[in-house]
């Protein structure tokens, strides 16, 4: 007994000295890589770009380069071989708007939750500058020298379920605010902020949303004031640095503003503007503002712009249309109004909407257009495809357009040698609504890929019985359901440190999406708790409201 | 782009506004300015020419060709009979804030800077109902939360067609200020933990007023002084900055701009008017000006105009003297008065608005009408084009089928420029034709509702696209 006791001490003191000896040997974050990464898919179906396609043939991929594609390449003999019989090789695709590796916003302020208010009678304050941020006389949501760049960070969950929707590398851009920053255009994987970027600055963007807490502009109509004002003052700006610097003896120097200035490249054109418009007023609003300042406009969102299209072409302003399609996302009731005409139509456009811009000639490339399930993201390409889109221009707009829109198109958006090696890899075609993503490389590396959805229509991925962690605040419950699926109707029931009790209010959406209210008792209390989430193959997790409590979280799955 | 196609995106674009009129067929072919149209056999309330029984009216180009007893008109003339109806000009209402996405900047108190023009929806709903109340002019202005307010625009409702048709050619560029209760912010709690706004007096409003003056009056003269070096040919010189809130407000100093005053009392409205004397400009119109009858001789001799309710009072303190026999005592001591709805609803029904002034203050007939018609015209410096039917005019027209100032009477057509912009019998035909279409779109796939979803959320207000509108209004003082 004591011996056997020694033993195990020993074999503990082993494994833990060879632990430690482990553990510093991370690679060292820069220096040469030591193991090289070379993949060569052999056999596959190549589409190089849209219209291109090599029905047979091998690509191979070297250090995060496309070396070779084509129907007589040869894999070199020391890649790995990914047999590529019954697979499709596409240009990694692209999402053209995102917020991806960006912190959620921080919320604003509400009134009353700050330190108590001074009445103090004054017509503006100028916006306090918060400890350790930036010096700006500009408030938060109004400040363009904000870089996408300095904000990003590798990995989490958005990251993830873009790259296993197929999504390679992406435009992102902080979303909240009027100039909401610029944008950097980034690889979907890398350890470090620096390895994703690709480009940076890519343009400017506006959002168009007013500033609360009484801060000018509070309304539309301050905004458009506000922007018009801020250009005006770069175009001066520019101007009066040109002056200054030429002799700056006899004249005041003009004032150093950090926002003021990052506009300068805004108006003289060397940067375009992303305007975040939907709606045909927004687009020709934004249209109007771009003429009136000389800017190279972008239009982002763009529901509505193919009722633009005779003026999008004539100022060759591209869109980067999204793919957060209207749906009606609540039942009708009885005694609820109906819904405009115009509401109804509006949906129903928005299907048919990248159709008809390709088809008058208007360049666009498909963003996610902060959709909740990436999932959506390919399912709607193939909506649009279904509405009139051909595929050839839907794989465009995943791919070279989004690429030659954002300026990359010299280093990404086609399979040729010499590009980054960023490819979605599909069994069956990418717009078949049950294509598989079998592979994703990002810089020449394969990432993981979350299992895939069991999405297909009308098959019941809920049903079954279901084994969920729940955790609400400091209260951690296991609880098991059975669910029965039928179409989109959900019944059953649940059990467990919650008590028991049959859900109500139940139902699934095609992509998984959950939700369903059941009373449960917390601390002696019976309450209602409202689970919703998303079901990804036998996972599924979501947040659950509990009246009374703060929202909690649960994960779960469901053994086969 | 092809005329036709251009007729097809016309014909999508029309199709996309809910509720919209529909120039099916019969119009379509002869679309536009250039179409002849002759109104046959009608009672013709002319507004400054008396009253005319079995008149024709010819319209040409979009202008008002001719107006008498049996003209004759081409042979591809739309011709309206308008045997037993009435045609009087198209209404203008000086006061209003339909199609505006935003109404009020209300964080500052002088936002001269703000423009109505920017944030314009031709979309908006209202517009078509006030069509159908006759309605074809609207002076849309900011709101009054601020002593002085945004640029306002004068639209012409060519319900269906882009912003940029809307726009009134020509009409002079006017502004919003406010006094009193609005926006010294009187009726509003303050939101706490956000400082309360300045002013909160009438004494304030006028100094935010005097003050925004002064600056714009120095505004002037550091770039009178930069133009002059200019002139003189120094070249090393950094041009002062230009100041989109001061731009409008030298405008005014230089007569170019309209000045739209909200006002209530007496004693703000002798300030306003003593403040413009001072600094030398006019106000255009008074807005409101509840107690407009107490300073009318005043009022007079500034010459301001004043567009106001035809009898709504005691809705707030400021609002308590007011009398509904406003419009006729000011009328008698020579302002020019206008009746205005500042309401969407009551846009509707202007000229019961109107025929309310023949009951207190007995008002003629035309001088009835000329409250919502040539009065409002002239206090936006647009009676050259509308107001009244003349020839030359604008062919802005309303036909009734009844006097207009009857309360049983109700608009059968409403012409803009010659074209057909509201038809009670068409949008009566196309009912059907849209509940068919609604029933085909509710089978759309993105428009079925997901089974035994969360129950539906409360109806969005009227603006769901910003929802950044002054949210504190009572929803009738703009």
């Amino acid at each position: 007994m004591q011996t056997d006791h020694r033993r195990l001490s020993a074999a503990l003191l082993i494994l833990a000295s060879i632990a430690s000896l482990a553990l510093p040997q991370t690679p060292p974050a820069t220096g040469p890589r030591i193991t090289p990464h070379i993949y060569a898919i052999t056999n596959a179906r190549l589409v190089a770009q849209p219209g291109a396609v090599i029905e047979r043939g091998t690509i191979v991929i070297r250090d995060g380069l496309i070396t070779a594609v084509g129907a007589n390449v040869t894999a070199p003999a020391d890649a790995r071989i990914i047999d590529g019989a019954g697979l499709t090789v596409y240009p990694g695709l692209i999402d053209a708007c995102s917020t991806l590796g960006l912190p959620a916003p921080q919320p604003t302020p509400t009134p009353g939750s700050g330190p108590p208010a001074t009445v103090a009678v004054q017509p503006v304050s100028p916006p306090a500058a918060a400890a350790g941020a930036p010096n700006s006389t500009r408030p938060v949501g109004f400040r363009p020298e904000i870089l996408a760049a300095d904000l990003i960070r590798p990995g989490g969950e958005q990251i993830e379920a873009a790259r296993s929707a197929g999504i390679t590398a992406a435009l992102t851009a902080p979303r909240d605010g009027i100039f909401t920053g610029q944008s950097a255009f980034i690889n979907l994987a890398g350890d470090t902020p620096q390895e994703m970027v690709i480009h940076s600055p890519v343009a400017l963007h506006i959002g168009f949303t007013p500033l609360r807490g009484g801060t000018y502009p509070g309304s539309l109509m301050g905004v458009w004031a506000a922007l018009r004002q801020m250009l005006l003052d770069a175009q001066r700006l520019g101007e009066a640095e040109q002056i200054y610097d030429r002799d700056p003896k006899g004249l005041r120097r003009p004032e150093y503003d950090r926002s003021v200035a990052a506009l300068i490249p805004v108006v003289k054109r060397q940067m375009p503007v992303v305007m975040y418009a939907d709606t045909e007023r927004e687009i020709r609003r934004a249209l109007d503002f771009a003429q009136e300042f000389n800017l190279r406009a972008i239009i982002a969102g763009g529901t509505e712009a193919w009722r633009v299209t005779d003026r999008l072409r004539e100022l060759k302003v591209p869109v980067l249309l999204s793919l957060n399609f209207p749906k009606r996302t609540t039942a009708a009731v009885p005694e609820a109004d109906p819904e405009p005409l115009r509401i109804l139509r509006g949906r129903v456009d928005a299907l048919k909407t990248a159709g008809r811009l390709a088809g008058a000639g208007v360049r666009f490339a498909f963003q996610s257009g902060a959709l909740t399930n990436m999932a959506d993201f390919l399912g709607n390409v193939a909506k649009a495809v279904e509405n009139g889109l051909s595929r050839d221009d839907a794989l465009r707009a995943l791919t070279i357009n989004a690429a030659e829109i954002l300026g990359v198109s010299d280093r990404l958006g086609t399979l040729e040698a010499g590009k980054i090696a960023n490819l979605t890899v599909t069994r069956g075609d990418l717009f078949d609504r049950n294509r598989r993503i079998s592979y994703v490389f990002i810089d020449g590396r394969p990432v993981d890929l979350r299992p895939p959805a069991a999405a297909a229509p009308g098959a019941a991925i809920a049903t079954g019985t279901w084994t969920l962690k729940v955790e609400l605040g400091e209260v951690e419950a296991d609880i098991t359901l059975t669910l029965q699926q039928e179409g989109p109707v959900l019944r059953g029931s649940m059990q467990g440190a919650l008590g028991a009790g049959s859900i109500s209010n139940a139902s699934v959406g095609p992509a998984g999406e959950i939700r369903f209210t059941v009373p449960v008792t917390v601390g002696g209390q019976t309450t209602e708790a409202t689970f919703s989430g998303t079901i990804t193959g036998n996972e599924m997790r979501g947040t659950v409201q509990v009246v009374g409590r703060s929202p909690g979280s649960f994960t779960g799955t469901k053994p086969q | 782009m092809t005329k036709p196609v251009r007729l097809i995106l016309l014909f999508l674009a029309l199709g996309g506004i809910s509720g919209g009129q529909a120039l099916s067929g019969q119009t379509a072919p002869q679309r536009g300015a250039d179409a002849e149209t002759l109104i046959r056999n009608a009672t013709v309330l002319t507004i400054t020419r008396g009253t005319l029984q079995n008149a024709d009216i010819l319209i040409k180009g979009g202008k008002i060709a001719a107006v008498g007893p049996n003209l004759k008109a081409g042979a591809n003339a739309r011709v309206i009979d308008a045997t037993g109806k009435f045609v009087m000009p198209g209404i203008i209402d000086c006061h209003s804030h339909s199609m505006a996405d935003a109404i009020n900047e209300s964080t500052l108190s002088v936002t001269s800077m703000a423009r109505i023009g920017d944030v314009l929806n031709p979309t908006d709903v209202d517009l078509y109902r006030e069509l159908a109340g006759g309605v074809t002019t609207l002076n849309v202005l900011h709101g009054s939360a601020n002593a002085i307010g945004g640029q306002n625009a004068v639209v012409k409702i060519k319900y269906g067609r882009p912003v940029s048709e809307f726009i009134f050619p020509g009409a002079p560029p006017g502004i919003k200020f406010a006094l009193g209760e609005n926006p010294k912010r009187s009726n509003f709690t303050s939101i706490p933990g956000q400082p309360r706004r300045y002013p909160a007096t009438r004494m304030g409003v006028e100094e935010v007023i005097r003050e925004a003056f002064t600056r714009a009056r120095d505004y002037k003269m550091a770039w009178d002084e930069y133009r002059a070096a200019v002139a003189r040919g120094e070249k090393k010189i950094i041009p002062p900055r230009r100041d989109l809130q001061l731009e409008p407000l030298v405008e005014v100093l230089e007569g170019k701009r309209f000045v739209h005053a909200h006002c209530y009392r007496a004693e703000e409205i002798l300030m306003l008017l003593n403040l413009a004397d001072e600094f030398g400009f006019k106000i255009r119109t008074l807005q409101h000006v509840l107690e407009g009858y107490k300073v009318a001789k005043e009022i007079a001799a500034h010459g301001a105009g004043a567009s106001i309710f035809a009898d709504n009072w005691a809705y707030k303190i400021e609002a308590y003297d007011a009398i509904p026999y406003n419009a006729a005592i000011m009328l008698r001591a020579g302002v020019n008065v206008s009746i205005n709805s500042d309401s969407d609803e009551r846009a509707r029904r202007l000229n019961i608005e109107a025929a309310k002034m023949m009951r207190y203050g007995d008002l003629t007939e035309e001088e009835a009408l000329k409250l919502i018609t040539l009065n409002p015209a002239i206090q936006l410096g647009i009676e050259k084009r509308v107001g009244s039917i003349e020839v030359g005019k604008d062919a802005d027209l309303a036909i009734w089928n009844g006097h207009p100032l009857s309360v049983y009477s109700r608009v059968e057509t409403t012409l803009i420029d010659g074209e057909i912009f509201f038809d009670r019998q068409q949008d009566l035909a196309r009912r059907a034709d849209l509940e068919r279409e609604r029933a085909a779109l509710e089978q759309a796939e993105p428009n079925r509702p997901p089974a035994r979803g969360e129950a539906p959320a409360t109806p969005r207000g009227r603006r769901p696209a910003y929802g950044h509108d002054d949210d504190l209004w009572d929803g009738e003082d703009h």
